[in-house]
């Protein structure tokens, strides 16, 4: 990476921004609305079932703004050497590239959205306190892993289009088999491993630590996420190099 | 003196998911990873120096490698055997229109471009007036989203970006065709221009009036090889000849 390969990310970045809202009367706000609407039908939904979950409003919140860049940044990241192809067919640019712009993307509209939700977080009980700084490495750690294999998937889907389908069906299930509208202790004891297969549970766990229990996260939960993290940037820089050659003609 | 560019016996081809299985059925019954992938040749073995402030014209019939090879040097393709040095800075044209983005304006559009093809912010801004004049689009027309324009109007957004900092090598791919008259006179002189200022220029037409008028020598690729290389007049009536038969 060198100073020109900044200005093109910074000048993607901006594109990417741009296009999500272009042609939507409400723009930036949609990135508002649709967690609320989540929100508003998880109450309704799960919160009378889950009455003991104290303060189930807050629980949901901080689940769906981690749920919500999670989705989102995977299908950019995902679509994102595809859509890019016309460039990538006729400017020596590094594909690393792509996959980078489209994270930072969504991490800015996260940072967007998070903005707002912090005073809803408040309203909902949600009190400041020196852990709270932690989210943030957090989010970056989660960052690296949602890079990594969706770089890996963006680079499959170049040869099978079915990739990106097939994470459009597996991506529900994902929703369903994290905690994010109930919790761990709901689940019966056996099944607990199965929730724990799942790599976004750590993250999850984690990010609720810090925004809902006011706690530091396990060290055990930092290592896992460190090690997912690792691995899966190590999946996407492997596939990316081994199939790069391939991969135009292929566009 | 040293070529700026040198080409060492390349090997390019294609590796494409094998069109002939196309379902999970067809893959099931074929029962193969490797049939899974096909190869395709489409650069045997070619060899060639391109010297500083040359004008390197290329001829061929359609799918015979001449775009692979221009992509090749640009950096996009690796070549899968022998080797490329390129001494300067590229400027690519290889395609029309790619990297527009349609739903933004034309001003957008100029920066966006003006980044993927290399050149920093800095660059940019001091060159922002004069590729609006050398594209002779109205402020109107710049502040319109790029998807109301003609392709004529596209050609001229990145072809100004591209010529208007005078580049070490520009590679142009058939891009000149869709301008109207005005504008692709316009660029011969340009590319003129540039050629006089030291430029080196990579060439690709099928117009042989417009190779034999600004090019210094000329190619001919056929099967995939070189098949004559040299004196435009020479490649010129080397090129017609394959047509007749």
């Amino acid at each position: 990476m060198n100073i020109y390969h900044n200005n093109i990310l910074r000048n993607l970045v901006i594109r990417n921004l741009k296009l999500k809202y272009k042609n939507s009367f409400l723009g930036y706000l949609w990135s508002l609305i649709t967690p609320l609407v989540f929100l508003i039908i998880f109450n309704f939904v799960f919160g009378l079932a889950f009455d003991f979950i104290e303060n189930y409003s807050l629980y949901v919140l901080t689940g769906l703004v981690f749920w919500l860049f999670f989705t989102n940044s995977t299908n950019e990241i995902i679509g994102s050497l595809f859509r890019n192809s016309s460039i990538i067919k006729s400017i020596s640019i590094p594909l690393e590239i792509y996959p980078l712009s489209s994270l930072i993307t969504e991490f800015a509209n996260l940072i967007l959205t998070f903005v707002a939700f912090i005073v809803l977080m408040l309203f909902f009980g949600f009190q400041f306190s020196w852990e709270t700084i932690l989210i943030i490495p957090v989010i970056l750690i989660f960052s690296l892993f949602i890079l990594g294999f969706s770089t890996m998937l963006s680079v499959l889907n170049i040869y099978f289009r079915d990739v990106s389908i097939l994470w459009n069906t597996i991506n529900p299930a994902l929703f369903y088999l994290t905690p994010i509208a109930y919790t761990l202790e709901i689940v019966p004891e056996k099944f607990h491993w199965i929730l724990k297969l799942n790599p976004l549970y750590f993250f999850f766990e984690g990010g609720r630590d810090i925004l809902y229990s006011n706690s530091v996260p396990s060290l055990n939960c930092w290592i896992y996420m460190i090690i997912l993290a690792s691995t899966s940037m190590l999946l996407g820089y492997l596939t990316l190099k081994k199939l790069r050659r391939g991969l135009i003609s292929n566009m | 003196m040293e070529p700026i560019i040198e080409i060492k016996d390349i090997n390019l081809s294609y590796t494409l998911v094998n069109p002939k299985i196309q379902s999970v059925k067809d893959f099931i019954t074929s029962m193969s990873f490797k049939k899974l992938f096909t190869k395709k040749d489409v650069i045997k073995n070619l060899s060639l120096n391109i010297y500083k402030s040359e004008v390197l014209g290329i001829v061929g019939k359609n799918g015979t490698g001449k775009s692979t090879l221009l992509k090749a040097i640009a950096g996009i393709l690796e070549p899968m055997s022998g080797k490329i040095i390129v001494r300067g800075k590229i400027a690519p044209l290889l395609s029309l229109g790619s990297g527009i983005e349609l739903e933004l304006t034309g001003y957008e559009n100029i920066k966006l471009l003006g980044s993927l093809m290399g050149y920093s912010r800095k660059q940019m801004m001091s060159m922002n007036e004069k590729v609006i004049a050398f594209s002779e689009l109205s402020d109107e027309q710049l502040q319109a989203p790029v998807k109301t324009y003609s392709s004529g109007m596209m050609a001229r957004l990145s072809f100004s970006i591209a010529i208007t900092e005078t580049p070490e090598i520009l590679i142009i791919d058939e891009v000149l065709a869709v301008g109207d008259q005005g504008f692709q006179r316009k660029c011969m002189n340009r590319i003129n221009e540039i050629h006089k200022k030291g430029g080196t220029i990579l060439f690709v037409s099928h117009s042989l009036a417009d190779v034999q008028r600004i090019c210094t020598r000329g190619i001919c690729i056929n099967n995939n090889v070189i098949e004559k290389e040299g004196n435009l007049h020479e490649v010129g009536k080397y090129y017609n000849s394959l047509f007749e038969n």
